[in-house]
């Protein structure tokens, strides 16, 4: 139910409580790698965010910080991108998804040592990457600027990770799957062979010509729209259901946005202005438009989901941000899909539409759903009360608000700038200076999103600190009890 | 779908599917390209960047600038034209063959036409017609010649005279397509702009060769010195009054000599068996269209950069 | 454990895991996704080239590259054919079988199919002499009939030549008549067959 309800009816259906574990013993087991996990995340949620504004303050003000290369745009940004895919987003998929493997399979979390260490890697990688791309070695290709020396410590932390969830999964004592769990499985393998295909095709050895174009194109596609479309989905699919109460509407939905999501996603992403054979981006036209279906799928399913006996009062705050991460799928999935018919696409092909779609995916759908999950986990992690509503609201709005003044603008420039680059008549200089007033309403927004993330930061924080802090008093009046038995007896 | 590695083989297979596709099957495809001839010239193409400009490729990567700038230059047609330049010795059978393809042109429009020569006869013809004409009017002892002209907003506006395609990319590692065009497209720039001297300045103070230009300096590729005891040779000429640092020479650092380089190594006009292009001088009179019927290279003034 | 209270939440009590509906998709969907695919798969047919890696939009097959390539320089036989009726059919015959004691044939020539180095030299300045035409003896004085003309209608002519007639030899380009007449400059006597000859 909610937060602020009575206790549930006993759960009868559905969970055979009967093994015994309980869902705090299941919890307390992940407590380890989740903490390192969710506490690095929001640190990086929270850099990557300091980044992306500084760099967005460079078209305002072209000769802001100009004296030093490693706070040039073309560094920033790329360092701001990065932080929010790997050290905020797959870290929150990985720790999310092993909680859930956990509790749906109603079994401890396996090897939680080393998923810890795992996690530990995972953020030195992220660490050295940064550096590599703030000191110049950013390997050009978006989503995979990171230069090659970080991609080893990331393979391993993410191998580790992924093996506590695979052992955590053959373990389960629940034998039928959860949604959830296809979802997941699908996610934890494709990771690593997008990720090694791209480092081996595009760092290593590198291959010829346009051929790295398309690979970075794959992979940045497939990254974004089906690793972390795949875990995003997998954790409304779960959330929608807890948080509200109701049944999940319905399985076939969910197989049928599942194989879509596989079977389609992954085929999109190629630019329709590429410098290649015409039958690539024909075929990942063709491909993205079939995504409208798992989108309607996703859609109906979410309003089937959260319609029946809804209560008056207003959801509860890790379900708002759940809701507002289906509808910013739905509405990247939709500029998606319109972006890449063949009228649309000369217009706002190569303008900041493509930006805004990205982000709206990347911010407005993972991370706010990833937001509202870690939000419901971690204080069941710490057996600590929730904390203070005030401040996840303040969050909650910081990041909508925020998000809706990055996208909406950008979206809006985008689409004036491909119009008016239609003729050639106008200078290409009036056109672009013509978007820069949409960019300062984005730099807004990225402040209130940055905002948003250092209260996420002192949140969490603040709940570590708390649990730390009533372990030490447990540990202390455990040990002080001893010392006054002893000083008791004593006469 | 109970059953673990059921899922996991499906979905290994489904996901597959796309690697196969667009990491594999474009390495076939376009990885073993090779140079290959340009139309009409014996000349291999693309040609390796000579050193420095390979060089500069790496600080191009090095500092983001495809964050902004694309390489990819879009076409979305193509014409056909046929133009007259000289009428030759017998002007009578040019009036015939004149009125004989191109309908509803009487005897007295012909002798206007061979009047006001070179004109553009014909625009937007299929083969066949433009080889006919083509034929009658070389029979007649005309001279007259085809011209193939893409067209799209991007080549109108003097981005390049046709669309990149993947043999322009040969030998460039890494390939910075970019995504976004927050400033121009940069796969013609050497061909557009050949001028070293304002590729630097640019580079050191966007706004004094771009008016209003909101690229970010990268000042960091430059040293600043003071103008005594002498101006050194590479210093950086600003074009009149806007001199960003007057009483000190602006020195290019060796990146910055590159990445100067590299921008005047790209050029992306070659016609190709894939992208055809041919433009004949005698077009020159042709009427001015909306989309320019010529995008003859460096020597048309850079209209927007 | 002292849990604080102050202005926290309680915690709630945990909810069962969650369960699916089992209602079935519904078919405006199912056929939605039929219509893309179909959709899809009409566009692919336009405009996908159909795999090949040359075509690249906005061409749609490789049949129509190919109308949009260059014309590979192709001489006109026709003018060619015009030009020697209005010019050399006069003194040899319109069908190339020359005219006794007027003009040797070109049908069957030695001197038409050979050297074109040779036979691009006898319009442009003349002949004069002896000379040996398919076995039979001729002198006679052939002035400078091509002098006046364009490289291009040479180089169609003596092509046509070439060509016509059961003649079959390769064509002659307008790029090398330029340069033969770059060769002889102003040499304005008639050449003899000796000189000929003794052409490369």
């Amino acid at each position: 139910m909610n937060e602020h309800g009575s206790p549930s009816t006993p759960a009868t259906v559905g969970t055979p409580a009967l093994t015994g574990l309980s869902a705090t013993e299941i919890d307390r087991s992940c407590r380890a790698p989740l903490l390192v996990l969710f506490v690095s995340a929001a640190l990086w949620l929270l850099v990557g965010s300091v980044f992306a504004l500084i760099a967005s303050i460079h078209f305002h003000s072209p000769g802001f910080l100009a004296d030093i290369a490693w706070l040039s745009y073309g560094r920033l940004q790329p360092a701001g991108t990065e932080c929010l895919l790997y050290g905020f987003c797959i870290q929150s998929a990985l720790g999310i998804g092993l909680w859930l493997f956990a509790r749906l399979g109603r079994a401890r979390l396996a090897q939680s040592l080393l998923a810890a260490t795992g996690a530990l890697f995972w953020n030195l990688g992220t660490a050295l990457g940064l550096g590599g791309i703030l000191a110049g070695d950013r390997t050009g290709f978006v989503c995979l600027d990171m230069p090659g020396y970080a991609a080893p410590l990331l393979l391993a932390g993410y191998l580790l990770i992924a093996l506590s969830s695979a052992l955590t999964f053959h373990h389960r004592t629940e034998r039928s799957l959860f949604v959830s769990q296809w979802f997941l499985l699908a996610a934890l393998f494709w990771f690593p062979w997008i990720y090694s295909t791209a480092q081996l095709f595009l760092v290593t050895w590198p291959v010829r010509g346009v051929a790295q174009a398309m690979i970075g194109w794959w992979f940045a596609n497939n990254l974004q729209t089906v690793y972390l479309g795949l875990a995003g989905l997998a954790f409304v699919f779960y959330f929608l259901p807890k948080l509200t109460g109701n049944d999940l509407h319905s399985r076939y939905l969910a197989l049928l946005t599942f194989w879509m999501l596989l079977l389609f996603s992954s085929w999109g992403g190629i630019s329709q202005s590429a410098p290649t054979p015409a039958w690539m981006p024909t075929l990942s036209t063709a491909a993205t438009v079939l995504n409208l279906v798992p989108l309607l799928a996703v859609g109906l399913s979410a309003y089937q989901t959260t319609r029946p006996g809804s209560s008056p009062r207003a959801p509860s705050l890790p379900l708002r941000f759940v809701l507002f991460g289906v509808v910013a799928f739905l509405v990247a999935g939709l500029m998606q899909v319109l972006g890449v018919l063949p009228r649309v696409c000369e217009i706002t092909d190569l303008t900041w539409f493509g930006a805004a779609r990205c982000q709206l995916h990347l911010f407005g759908f993972f991370a706010m759903t990833a937001l509202g999950a870690i939000y419901y986990i971690v204080p069941r992690l710490l057996e600590i009360e929730s904390p203070s509503s005030g401040l996840v609201r303040a969050h909650f709005w910081l990041a909508a608000c925020g998000i809706t003044l990055v996208v909406v603008p950008e979206a809006l420039a985008g689409i004036a700038e491909g119009l008016k680059l239609q003729d050639p008549n106008h200078e290409f200089v009036e056109v672009m200076r013509g978007t820069l007033h949409f960019l300062r309403v984005s730099t807004l927004g990225l402040l209130f999103i940055a905002g948003g993330q250092a209260l996420f930061l002192g949140n969490l924080a603040a709940q570590t600190f708390r649990f730390s802090r009533s372990r030490a008093a447990t540990t202390y009046a455990e040990v002080t009890a001893d010392l006054f038995k002893i000083v008791e007896v004593k006469p | 779908m109970n059953y673990g590695p059921l899922i996991f083989l499906s979905a290994f297979f489904a996901l597959a599917g796309s690697w196969f596709g667009f990491v594999i099957t474009p390495q076939v495809q376009i990885g073993r390209l090779q140079p290959t001839n340009t139309l009409g010239n014996p000349l291999t193409y693309p040609l390796a960047r000579p050193g420095l400009a390979h060089q500069g490729l790496e600080v191009y990567r090095a500092n983001g600038c495809a964050d902004c700038h694309s390489q990819q230059v879009r076409q979305t047609g193509v014409l056909l034209e046929v133009a007259l330049a000289d009428a030759g010795t017998n002007k009578p059978a040019v009036v015939a063959a004149l009125v004989k393809f191109k309908s509803g042109l009487s005897e007295a429009d012909a002798q206007r036409v061979l009047a006001e020569l070179p004109k553009t006869l014909l625009r937007g013809i299929q083969r066949q017609e433009a080889d006919a004409a083509l034929k009658l009017l070389s029979t007649a002892g005309a001279k007259a010649a085809l011209s193939i002209v893409p067209q799209g907003p991007d080549l109108a506006r003097g981005w390049g005279r046709r669309r990149t395609v993947a043999e322009d990319f040969l030998y460039d590692n890494p390939v910075l397509l970019g995504a976004q065009r927050i400033g121009p497209d940069l796969a013609n720039a050497g061909s557009r702009r050949p001028d070293l001297n304002w590729e630097l300045c640019h580079l050191y103070a966007p706004s004094s060769e771009v008016k209003g230009s909101a690229m970010p300096a990268c000042r960091f590729l430059f040293e600043k010195r003071p103008t005594e005891p002498g101006l050194a040779p590479e210093a950086l000429v600003f074009p009149g009054g806007m001199d960003p640092a007057p009483g000190y020479q602006i020195l290019p650092r060796p990146e910055a000599m590159a990445l100067a380089a590299y921008l005047l190594s790209l050029r992306a006009d070659a016609p190709l068996f894939e992208a055809p292009l041919l433009s004949s001088a005698a077009a020159t009179n042709a009427p001015a269209a909306p989309a320019a019927t010529t995008n003859t290279p460096s020597a048309h003034p850079a209209k927007s950069s | 454990m002292t849990p604080e209270r102050a202005q926290s939440l309680p915690l709630s009590a945990e909810a069962a895991e969650p369960r699916c509906s089992e209602a079935a998709v519904p078919v405006w969907l199912v056929v939605l996704l039929l219509l893309l695919a179909f959709g899809g798969m009409v566009y692919f047919d336009q405009r996908g080239g159909w795999f090949n890696p040359q075509v690249y939009a906005p061409y749609v097959s490789v049949v129509e590259l190919q109308s949009f390539q260059p014309p590979t320089g192709g001489i006109n036989l026709e003018r060619g054919k015009q030009v020697y009726e209005s010019i050399c059919a006069l003194c040899h015959n319109p069908d190339g079988a020359g005219k006794p004691n007027q003009a040797p044939p070109f049908a069957g020539s030695e001197w038409v199919l050979g050297n074109p180095n040779r036979i691009i030299r006898i319009p442009l300045s003349g002949l004069n002499g002896p000379v040996k035409v398919k076995d039979v003896e001729w002198n006679l004085s052939m002035p400078a009939m091509g002098a006046a003309l364009s490289d291009d209608d040479l180089a169609a002519v003596l092509s046509y030549m070439r060509s016509s007639w059961g003649n079959k030899a390769a064509q002659i380009t307008p790029a090398q008549v330029k340069a033969v007449r770059a060769e002889i400059g102003n040499h304005t006597q008639m050449w003899t067959a000796e000189q000929l000859n003794a052409v490369q």
